[in-house]
């Protein structure tokens, strides 16, 4: 602690140098733990839902390939099956083609057993399932666009010919999607003519242990049919839709490193200038009997505070515009959902620890050892 | 009676590599320093002065011979050790002062007290002692840039003597001041030699020196050319010296 002051005096010895070090360490630790975020996220996203019991069952040709409405019922008699909810994907838009948002039309009869964990209020399914107009929303896409519970909205269709005119009746939650739109799958049938056809059938299981028995036995049901489906637990639906981001997360976890570590060598540079400027200082100090560990631990020291200062600000500047990010773009789906997790805060500031140490080791541990005659000689 | 050693050179020799070349700086030099005096090592550029005072100041190693400061061998001595003993034994005084320009001189003065088990208000009290010494009490929260020449040696020898150590050594301490400071700093080291019995080794080749020293050791090219009184000598260490 009796040296705290002289760490703190020699870091206000350039007051701009030491400000423009911790400003570049904050900005680099600011990129790479925005970045490093991203993966995590999706990574939480799955295992958050690892646990689940409801099975997506869906064309095997592919998520935009439909499959007979006719399949619900079969899946209903399937051993296990507790509840099943058609869906179609509208991708309809609320006011023009930025405003781009998850919207799907499900049968309103399950839902409630379907989604328990999605935070919909009683009132919100009972509205459900008795306005043919009505809607859920997430809670993203309703700050998003500033919207109310009673609400009318058209949402205009891009991949139907139609727009539909619907009610919100409630909102959803929890672990809900925040960007999900839910509307009822009879009016979409309605006004599309009555194809008959659906996009996805979501299966809820009485046990999570059954899950792997209702996969094998939906997909081996529909065998050699016109439509093969291909049914997966709900943690492995999400992993294969978010397989797309990997290489562009791979990508930005190798920019964090690289980015940091640029600015090792940078902040490496500030501080073999700064220590070699006092060489004749440490000389000095080791003169009137200062231990070279003692010297080498006081150099560390202030090059530690200005990491960790750095990562700090940068850290907290990342939390913050995450989380305003993922507030202001529900659209991103799963991604939308970005904040930094305790785990990449945790690893930005070792990372920050690590650029104040090791930047600053080679040069503090040369004047630490150095010869005292020498670097007297310096002054003279 | 017998006369204790502040400080005993036996045969020693200092070589510095440079490159190639080998530098004898000091050869085969043996003297003695009796406690509590005030002495002068004096010679041309070149002599070996600075060698000799880094040596006695634990600050280098002599190539051959022995080195005892306050009775204790420090030739043998690891570095760890040698950094301890500094800290307890030696006060440092530079030709440039070597204050470290963002403490204050109350924060210069106090750097070496940090290595103690001193509390904050114990250190500030020895540090306020110690200026006071240097009659420099009123400028403790000036910054050596806010200080002139000799009103910086003059913290410079506060910070040298405010851990009370066995010997002072002040490198050319005159060295970068006008005539007036030189006559200040000097004073102030006779001062602390005949109030505080302090054993004072000064390197200098300032003839005006001579006036304040009780005795002078003349290096010559690396080795001892003689040992003569100083004009502050008293009859008998004049005697002593010139046996």
């Amino acid at each position: 602690m009796k040296y705290a002051m002289l760490i703190l005096k020699n870091l206000m010895r350039s007051k701009r140098r030491t400000f423009l070090t911790v400003f570049s360490i904050a900005v680099s630790l600011f990129i790479f733990s925005a970045l490093v975020s991203l993966p995590t996220v999706a990574n939480q996203v799955l295992a958050d839902s690892a646990s689940s019991v409801r099975i997506a069952c869906h064309n095997k040709a592919g998520l935009t390939y439909f499959m007979p409405m006719a399949y619900q019922q079969r899946i209903a008699a399937t051993p296990h099956v507790v509840a099943v909810v058609s869906e179609s994907w509208f991708g309809g838009i609320l006011h023009d083609i930025n405003d781009q948002f998850p919207n799907l039309a499900v049968d309103p009869d399950q839902v409630d057993l379907m989604w328990p964990d999605w935070g919909i209020s009683k009132q919100g399914f009972e509205d459900f399932k008795r306005l043919r107009t009505a809607c859920l929303v997430g809670n993203g896409t309703m700050k998003r666009f500033h919207l109310h519970i009673g609400q009318q909205i058209q949402l205009k269709g891009t991949v139907y010919p139609f727009n539909v005119t619907l009610n919100i009746v409630g909102t959803m939650n929890d672990k809900a999607p925040p960007n999900f739109l839910l509307f009822r799958r009879d009016y979409l049938e309605e006004a599309a003519g009555r194809p008959g056809v659906v996009s996805n059938f979501w299966v809820r299981v009485d046990h999570s242990e059954n899950v792997p028995l209702v996969i094998a036995s939906l997909d081996e049901q529909f065998a050699n049919s016109s439509a093969e489906t291909r049914s997966e637990s709900e943690a492995a639906f999400i992993g294969n839709f978010l397989q797309g981001f990997r290489t562009f997360f791979q990508i930005a976890e190798m920019l964090g490193v690289i980015v940091v570590l640029t600015i090792g060598l940078v902040a490496a540079n500030t501080a073999a200038m700064s220590i070699r400027e006092r060489r004749s200082e440490i000389a000095v100090m080791r003169s009137i009997g200062f231990r070279s560990g003692t010297i080498l631990g006081l150099l560390l020291s202030e090059s530690l505070v200005i990491g960790l200062a750095g990562g700090i600000l940068g850290c907290g500047a990342a939390f913050l515009v995450l989380k305003a990010f993922s507030v202001g773009a529900p659209a991103l789906g799963p991604l939308g959902s970005i904040r930094m997790p305790p785990g990449v805060l945790v690893e930005t500031l070792i990372a920050a620890a690590l650029i104040g140490l090791l930047s600053a080791w080679f040069p503090a541990r040369s004047a630490a050892r150095q010869n005292i005659v020498d670097a007297l000689r310096l002054v003279a | 009676m017998d006369e204790k050693y502040a400080i005993e050179i036996d045969h020693v020799s200092r070589v510095y590599k440079r490159d190639e070349f080998e530098v004898r700086a000091l050869d085969d030099v043996t003297m003695r320093v009796p406690e509590g005096r005030f002495v002068a090592i004096m010679g041309p550029s070149g002599s070996g002065k600075t060698t000799m005072l880094n040596l006695i100041a634990g600050i280098d190693h002599a190539t051959s011979g022995r080195v005892a400061v306050g009775g204790e061998e420090i030739t043998s001595m690891k570095e760890r050790d040698l950094a301890a003993w500094r800290a307890r034994h030696i006060g440092l005084v530079f030709q440039f002062y070597n204050l470290i320009p963002v403490l204050t001189a109350f924060e210069n003065v106090e750097l070496p007290l940090l290595l103690t088990h001193l509390s904050k208000a114990e250190r500030r009290e020895h540090v306020e002692t110690a200026l006071k010494v240097v009659n420099l009490a009123d400028r403790m929260d000036h910054y050596p840039r806010q200080l002139s020449g000799g009103q910086e040696q003059r913290v410079a020898i506060a910070r040298a003597i405010v851990t009370d150590p066995t010997i002072v050594v002040p490198d050319e301490p005159t060295g970068d001041l006008d005539a007036k400071s030189a006559e200040e700093i000097l004073n102030l080291l006779t001062q602390l030699n005949r109030q505080f019995h302090k054993t004072i080794v000064m390197v200098t080749h300032d003839p005006r020196a001579e006036r304040y020293v009780e005795t002078v050791y003349r290096l010559d090219k690396g080795v001892l050319a003689g040992i003569e009184p100083g004009k502050a000598a008293t009859p008998a260490q004049a005697a002593g010296a010139s046996a």
